[in-house]
């Protein structure tokens, strides 16, 4: 975006109405006029314009959006605030105006290549290979599954094999930088880019596959755009499994379920119909839809370091998410991202299951005619 | 702003109500919350001008924390501004004298949806549309449809005697309020009960509703619900003028109808936003009725409007028109590049009359509202048996600040006084707030003597919204 358009949009939203706080997360989870689209808008605005430059508080305000992009659903006038906030995280970062709590990412990314600091080496620790022989995939895991969420990397690596893909993993996956570009550390999520395309482009993989929607949208939106360019095409899991429908098996799950869209998937790559065609081919059940879907999802609470600097509030959020999932009465809620699974399980509790497509799919295969959870 | 020993002691007393989390005394904070949707706020916001900053903001979780910390700022003699959702057009929520904005939204609770009596017992701070899709969920609806129910709360509702598009037949917020819990100025706590009709006085809950702040702070609200309609009915009928449309509308509450909606768009409104989606003769004027109930009834109403309409010289459009306002209402607020560009700044003096007064001051407004050179378009948008209501909308842009703000201010004075010059009252929905506070006096007459001899019982010491509603300053 030219400076000159961001002014103009700056200016459209510094003096609007609040036409879309209400769908904001970070309304709802502070309750006040300051982490509000407008809010961002109307800080930024004056400091661009010289009215009133960004001062420490402004900045966490900045840093307190989540950058889900929910707010452009609801902007007749199309102001990407999230886009903005990025730009300007990006200006803040460098000129070290930061909030410091990031730093435990930043720094553990650089040394560690993920942003739980947990060594390299144990990257691939959950990967055990399989023996078929079929066509060639890589599984780039993403840290949350490789880390926190073995279980999504698991069911991965089963299903794949059962649908005849040989799966590899390669030791020198590093973060795909997604934290990095979300919160303004560009320069670092290049240097993670670099590496990744580098790796990717000279793996044997016929093509790669992902589950985490933070590294789809890296490779197929943040890579290209800083001319970084992958050989081979990248899928989502949802995208991949839509591709062998047939060979999926349905089971009785027993319950309603619902579907919640992570905003990197849905809002941000256009990625709606795949995971939910796989949800009904497996349960043999239509979706329950939460009042909140598709283009108008509830972020999970989870995005753009959110739960690293502000963790209250990210529950909040993932609270009120886990609620509309129980409002319309859903016994299982699936989603499709490692990182949302991972903070809408911890927030439901016993209320709901709180499953990963692929750990959804591979409970089909494992089950007989009824899935037991 | 309060001197620095004053802002201490509230400060330390605040934090021992609320706790650290829960109040703000850092100015980006203030910022945000310095305005509302005062377009003439947005404007000097879009100029690069600043505007009068609250010393503290409170954001109070219940009653008892919004009693302590009135008792504190009434001791300490500090203006208190109540925020509600902060989507008010008049300047109501603008800390003028600095102070205290107390923030209610995280009042958002909704206490208990009583079916067999058809209320719903709701916090002040509860969002608009949240409480209309939690009472939908149930099976009813609050019937208040303002084009502010994503952005305003109860008590901002209450405290301007707001009016949604549908008060044509579920009546504005003051008929919707059947009990209220709010707090005066010295921290004492007010209850009005939740009944239908009572013969004990006068009802002191309409003190309250539309005191902006002035008065009280609303806490809690016991408002009526319906049973969601089982149809609604869109139609339009375009007039020759706005007179037939007016005589057509007169005609229809006569028969004992009353349609949910009813709003006539006079020729430049037509033109505008109807004319863009619909072929509309150059001149004419767009009548939108919609009819909520069961469809049998529904349909007898419609098709007698229908007659009426036509009898009075309308061209039938069907649903077109109606349906296409109804499901896009809300996209004349948002901004656009052509009203923000340069130092443009609009309004709407959304005044209301009797129709035997109706026509003579919509002709009036228009006039001296015109002769300053502005856009003037305007509808007839919530109608009664006895009258209704006029949104008079106005565009100017000027070559720089200075005059802008200035012909901004002369069509509102002269707009005003040709309201009241032919008999017209100065709001009927938006409230007084900071816009229309001076008009104040002159719109009430001798009963204003009243308001401020109240004022002065329940708020000796002027703190509550000081220079809102016509009652001066913070002493
Ligand atoms: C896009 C848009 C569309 C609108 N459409 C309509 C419409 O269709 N109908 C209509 O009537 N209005 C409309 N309005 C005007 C306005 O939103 C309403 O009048 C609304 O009632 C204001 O509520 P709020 O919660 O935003 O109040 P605020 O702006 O927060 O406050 C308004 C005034 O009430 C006082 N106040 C707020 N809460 C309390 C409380 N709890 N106790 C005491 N005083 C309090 C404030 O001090 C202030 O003086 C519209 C505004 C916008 C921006
Ligand atoms: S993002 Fe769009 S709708 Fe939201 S406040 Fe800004 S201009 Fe208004
Ligand atoms: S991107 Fe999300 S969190 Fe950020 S302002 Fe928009 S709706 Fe709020």
């Amino acid at each position: 975006m030219e400076d000159s358009e961001a002014i103009e949009q700056l200016r459209l939203c510094a003096g609007c109405p609040k036409m879309c706080r209400h769908m904001c997360p970070t309304f709802l989870a502070w309750r006040s006029d300051s982490p509000t689209p407008h809010g961002r808008a109307l800080l930024m605005y004056q400091d661009a314009k010289g009215t009133r430059a960004l001062d420490e508080r402004a900045i966490e305000v900045l840093y307190q959006c989540l950058e889900c992009s929910q707010c452009l659903t609801w902007c007749l006038p199309q102001v990407d605030i999230a886009t903005m906030v990025e730009n300007e995280r990006m200006r803040l970062v460098n000129e070290g105006r930061y909030p410091r709590g990031l730093d435990k990412i930043s720094s553990a990314i650089k040394t560690n290549h993920n942003p739980f600091a947990e060594p390299h080496g144990k990257r691939n620790k959950w990967f055990v290979p399989t023996k078929t022989q079929g066509k060639k995939i890589l599984y780039f895991t993403g840290c949350t599954a490789a880390y926190h969420e073995n279980g999504i990397a698991r069911s991965t690596v089963s299903i794949l094999s059962h649908l005849g893909y040989k799966v590899s993993v390669t030791p020198d996956e590093w973060c795909c930088g997604s934290p990095l570009f979300r919160t303004g550390f560009r320069n670092l999520g290049i240097e993670q880019a670099r590496h990744n395309a580098d790796t990717l482009n000279k793996s044997e993989g016929e093509q790669i596959v992902v589950t985490c929607p933070g590294c789809f949208r890296a490779f197929t939106k943040d890579y290209p755009q800083l001319g970084i360019e992958l050989k081979k095409p990248v899928l989502h899991i949802s995208q991949l499994l839509e591709k062998h429908l047939d060979a999926l098996r349905a089971v009785d799950f027993g319950g309603p379920i619902t579907y919640h869209d992570p905003c990197h998937l849905g809002r941000h790559s256009g990625i709606y119909d795949p995971p939910r065609k796989v949800i009904e081919r497996v349960s043999g059940t239509k979706v329950v839809e939460m009042a909140r879907s598709r283009e108008n999802a509830m972020c999970c609470g989870n995005g753009a370091g959110m739960r690293t600097l502000f963790t209250d509030q990210a529950s909040t959020i993932g609270d009120a998410r886990v609620s509309q999932a129980r409002e319309v009465g859903a016994k299982f809620l699936v989603t499709s991202c490692p990182f949302c699974k991972n903070m809408l399980a911890s927030r439901a509790g016993k209320m709901l299951i709180v499953l990963d497509l692929p750990e959804m799919v591979l409970a089909a295969f494992d089950s007989t005619s009824k899935v037991k959870m | 702003m309060l001197d620095t020993r004053t802002k201490a002691k509230l400060v330390e007393q605040i934090e021992a109500i609320v706790g650290p989390d829960h109040f703000t005394t850092d100015e980006t904070d203030a910022v945000l919350n310095a305005h509302d949707a005062w377009p003439l706020s947005e404007a000097k916001i879009r100029a690069g001008e600043t505007l009068p900053l609250a010393d503290v903001i409170v954001y109070p979780s219940s009653t008892e924390e919004v009693s302590k910390i009135l008792r504190v700022a009434n001791d300490l003699r500090v203006p208190v501004v109540p925020v509600g959702g902060g989507a008010g057009t008049c300047g109501g929520t603008q800390p003028t004298y600095g102070g205290i904005q107390l923030d209610l939204k995280r009042m958002d609770k909704i206490l208990a949806i009583d079916g067999e009596s058809l209320l719903v017992r709701v916090q002040a701070g509860t969002v608009g549309i949240d409480l209309e899709e939690e009472v939908n969920r149930h099976g009813y609806t609050t019937g208040h449809t303002p084009t502010s129910l994503r952005a305003s709360n109860v008590g901002g509702f209450i405290a301007t005697r707001s009016g949604g598009s549908m008060s044509s037949l579920y009546g504005k917020i003051e008929d919707l309020t059947l009990g209220l819990e709010v707090v005066l100025a010295d921290g004492s706590v007010v209850r009005c009960k939740a009944v239908p009709r009572h013969s004990v006085g006068p009802d002191l809950r309409q003190l309250f509703i539309g005191s902006e702040g002035t008065l009280c702070v609303i806490t809690e609200a016991t408002l009526r619900l319906f049973p969601l309609p089982p149809s609604r009915h869109f139609r339009s009928m375009c007039f020759p003028d706005v007179h037939s449309g007016l005589m057509a509308i007169r005609a229809i509450f006569r028969e004992g109808i009353f349609p949910s909606v009813v709003r006539l768009y006079d020729a430049e409104d037509t033109a505008l936003h109807v004319s863009t989606h619909f072929e509309v003769e150059e001149g004419n004027c767009m009548l939108m009725l919609a009819f909520d109930g069961r469809p049998e009834k529904v349909d007898i109403d419609e098709s007698i409007s229908a007659r009426i309409c036509i009898e009075n010289g309308a061209k039938d459009y069907g649903e077109g028109p109606s349906k296409y306002w109804w499901e896009h209402r809300y996209d004349m607020y948002y901004p656009t590049k052509f009203a923000t560009s340069g130092f443009s700044v609009g309004d709407t003096i959304d005044i209301v009359a009797t129709y035997d007064r109706l026509e003579n001051v919509y002709h009036e407004m228009k006039r001296v509202m015109e002769a300053h050179g502005a856009a003037v378009m305007s509808h007839f948008s919530h109608m009664y048996p006895n009258g209704g209501s006029i949104y008079m909308i106005f565009f100017v842009s000027q070559p720089d600040a200075e005059s802008a703000w200035a012909t901004y201010r002369e069509i509102w004075d002269d707009g005003v006084a040709a309201c009241l010059r032919e008999g017209g009252t100065m709001s009927h929905q938006h409230g007084v707030g900071t816009t229309r506070s001076t008009y104040t006096e002159a719109e009430l007459g001798s009963s204003f003597e009243v308001l401020k001899k109240i004022k002065e019982v329940l708020d000796p010491n002027g703190i509550m919204n000081p220079g809102k509603l016509g009652m001066g300053g913070h002493t």
